[in-house]
């Protein structure tokens, strides 16, 4: 039987799909039965997609740089 | 090509359309600055981007379609910033440097392997409610600086990024047992932050 600790610890290689069959299956007895891990994973899940919603700082001279790679390009052809 | 949305794209790049470059850095050069970043470190990291557009516009004309797009700059990336380190490249760092609001460490465990202290439920339960918080965007802005270069920028490039384990591998030149062990520590400090943020209410 996993304990919380052995859980926490496959918890990236659950969420990245990357647990063999036997792992999956002792990964998921564990989450029937413990609603502390259920919600530590819900909580992990959580902060991925927050993670992914933060917002990125805007790129410098954006503008610019476009302008000379495609000016740079057209020298090219 | 086998990337039927980069054609649009790219046939607007062969013709030296100034928005299709602009569209092309808006969307790539978050990643191939984290590409950069985990090779060279932050202090090259920029000169090595701006050698890497360079590269990618005079081997436009090359560019098969045989990858993404997306796999085709982030290549040059990696391999521009390998160039530039040449010799000395770095080890790689698997110490972990303590995150701000630290982790899910042992003394979260009893002897047995139990939770002795329990994550608790949170007041928020999406992303949106959680990030109308601006100190909370403060305090991730902080865990993610604590990070080592290269593990923030393995963190970036799967979370962020969407990269598969197996392309970060490749990219950075890590093997994939380092990446996992890498990526779930950060997740365990960026976990760590927002655990400390809903029970405390400051950063």
């Amino acid at each position: 039987m996993l304990s919380c600790k052995e859980l926490v610890a496959h918890s990236s290689d659950l969420l990245d799909g990357r647990l063999s069959l036997r792992q999956r299956l002792a990964v998921r007895a564990h989450l029937a039965m413990c609603l502390r891990c259920r919600r530590f994973i819900k909580q992990m899940r959580l902060s991925q997609a927050v993670l992914r919603q933060l917002p990125q700082a805007p790129i410098a001279e954006l503008d610019a740089l476009a302008a000379k790679l495609a000016e740079l390009r057209r020298q090219q052809r | 090509m086998d990337y039927p949305s980069d054609s649009a794209l790219l046939a607007r790049l062969l013709a030296g359309e100034e928005k299709a470059f602009r569209e092309l850095v808006a969307t790539y050069q978050g990643a191939m600055r984290a590409v950069a970043f985990a090779i060279v470190g932050s202090r090259n990291a920029d000169e090595v981007v701006q050698d890497a557009w360079l590269a990618v516009v005079r081997n436009l004309d090359g560019f098969q379609g045989r990858s993404s797009l997306k796999t085709w700059l982030l290549t040059i990336t990696a391999n521009t910033a390998k160039t530039r380190l040449k010799h000395n490249r770095r080890e790689v760092l698997l110490d972990d440097l303590p995150g701000p609001h630290g982790t899910i460490g042992d003394e979260r465990f009893a002897a047995d392997g139990h939770w002795l202290l329990a994550p608790h439920a949170w007041h928020q339960d999406s992303p949106d409610a959680l990030l109308t918080a601006a100190e909370l965007r403060e305090c991730l802005e902080k865990t993610l600086g604590s990070l080592s270069e290269l593990q923030g920028s393995v963190l970036q490039l799967r979370e962020r990024e969407g990269l598969e384990l197996d392309e970060i591998c490749n990219l950075l030149q890590v093997s994939l047992s380092n990446v996992r062990v890498l990526l779930h520590r950060a997740r365990l400090k960026v976990f760590a932050t927002l655990e400390h943020f809903e029970e405390t209410g400051q950063c």
